[in-house]
């Protein structure tokens, strides 16, 4: 499952071993395609990261902390620490080795 | 939605033959391009080297591909594919506004080489102002300032489109003749050397002068195959393939000049050919799991 996270609760995907945050907006295309697969990985990757969706017109503060230029944009955070970050739509099995090169 | 076997994407010898290998093998398939073919085929001189059709024009070889599509009832989806999303188990292809989506499980590229090199800051802007689709993105417009780049005449229609929405639409036409959009679209008759901003766009330089804008519509033929397909490796500027013409995208294949060379109609029909097996091959193996 993909959580929808606000500024206020944020703390929970930093307490996250691995975390994927992803930084959408509703007028965003590329964004609505990326949902569904994110969604499916985050079943695939169940007990291994937790997937946060964050709007970027609702949470500005964040969009501006992780310095956000163009989405879709993924980060990934271990222990609240940024690892890497991915831009635009990215296809699933390329997403999958991602992820799975942060589980090592 | 139809989710079809296969979805290619290109009316040029690689596509067209794909399109016939595929419908052989008893799947169905969407052949997105131009209804009347590929420029390179409608507007050749002569063609000495084509097996079958020795000394033929550029009309005649169109005319004898359409009969042969015809005679194997495949139809042509006449639209350019806008952006192409690797959903895993599907592809989703946009043709223009947001309902304007088709899916198929495999996907086979034939769309050519990319006729031109990009603006300067046309890739560092894709995504923060700048588009290659303006039906797909006018929503993000409404009340703007838009300029539209169109290299040919049909994209007239996405500046009068863009122009029901968006405060201000500047129109750059970059072909020679008549230009027939609506009055509220103010039409340009100048070259764009480059994209500025700094964050996002702020405006398009030209040959005669700088633009605001906060959207730049580049309405190409072709888009090149990254942009169009994100996450597709590329290699000296053509899709990297395997002999078997996979990209290193799972259930996506790539034929004709756009896997690079040798340009020749014969190959990229050749190509077509394998890339279209390689799609009916890989949709066997993953029914059987
Ligand atoms: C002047 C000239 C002379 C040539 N002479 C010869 C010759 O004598 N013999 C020979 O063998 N070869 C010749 N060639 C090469 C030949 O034209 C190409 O190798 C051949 O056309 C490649 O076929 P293709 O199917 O890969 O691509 P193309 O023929 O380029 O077709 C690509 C198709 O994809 C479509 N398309 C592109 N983007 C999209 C999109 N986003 N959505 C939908 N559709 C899209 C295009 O509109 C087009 O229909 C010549 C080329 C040139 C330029």
């Amino acid at each position: 499952m993909v959580k929808v996270i606000r500024e206020a609760d944020f703390g929970q995907a930093e307490e996250c071993a691995l975390a994927v945050l992803d930084f959408s907006a509703t007028w965003c295309g590329p964004c609505k395609m990326l949902a569904p697969v994110l969604e499916k990985l985050s079943e695939e990757m169940k007990g291994k990261a937790e997937f946060f969706k964050v709007d970027v017109d609702e949470n500005p503060n964040l969009a501006v902390r992780f310095a956000i230029q163009s989405i879709p944009a993924l980060i990934f955070l271990k222990n609240g620490k940024e690892v890497g970050r991915e831009i635009g739509f990215k296809p699933e099995a390329a997403l999958r080795s991602t992820l799975e090169s942060f589980l090592g | 939605m139809t989710r079809y076997d296969v979805a290619i994407i290109g009316t040029g010898p690689a596509g067209l033959e794909a399109a016939l290998t595929v419908k052989a093998r008893n799947k169905s398939v969407l052949l997105i391009g131009p209804a009347d073919l590929s420029a390179k085929v409608r507007k050749a001189h002569t063609i000495q080297n084509y097996l079958g059709l020795p000394n033929v024009s550029g009309r005649e070889m169109q005319e004898a591909f359409l009969k042969h599509l015809e005679s194997s009832e495949i139809k042509i989806t006449d639209e350019q594919a806008k952006n192409i999303y690797a959903m895993g188990d599907y592809f989703a292809i946009q043709t223009g506004g947001a309902d304007a989506m088709y899916e198929a499980e495999t996907l086979i590229l034939a769309t050519g080489l990319p006729q031109t090199k990009g603006l300067p800051g046309e890739d560092l802007f894709l995504g923060k102002g700048v588009s290659y689709c303006a039906t797909c993105d006018a929503a993000l417009y409404r009340g703007k300032k838009a300029a539209v780049v169109g290299y040919a005449p049909k994209e007239e229609d996405e500046a009068n489109f863009l122009a029901e929405l968006a405060g201000e639409v500047l129109y750059f036409p970059q072909y020679a003749g008549e230009v027939r959009t609506v009055p509220a679209v103010k039409v340009i008759r100048e070259k764009p050397v480059e994209i500025l901003g700094d964050r996002s766009v702020r405006a398009l330089k030209t040959d005669g002068g700088e633009y605001e804008a906060d959207g730049i519509f580049i309405l190409r033929e072709t888009i090149a195959p990254d942009k169009l397909v994100p996450g597709l490796e590329i290699e000296a500027d053509r899709v990297k393939v395997t002999p078997q013409t996979e990209t290193n995208i799972p259930g996506c294949f790539a034929a004709g000049d756009i896997a690079g060379p040798p340009y020749q109609y014969i190959k990229a029909a050749g190509q077509g050919n394998a890339a279209a097996l390689a799609a009916v091959r890989y949709l066997a193996a993953k029914r059987k799991q």
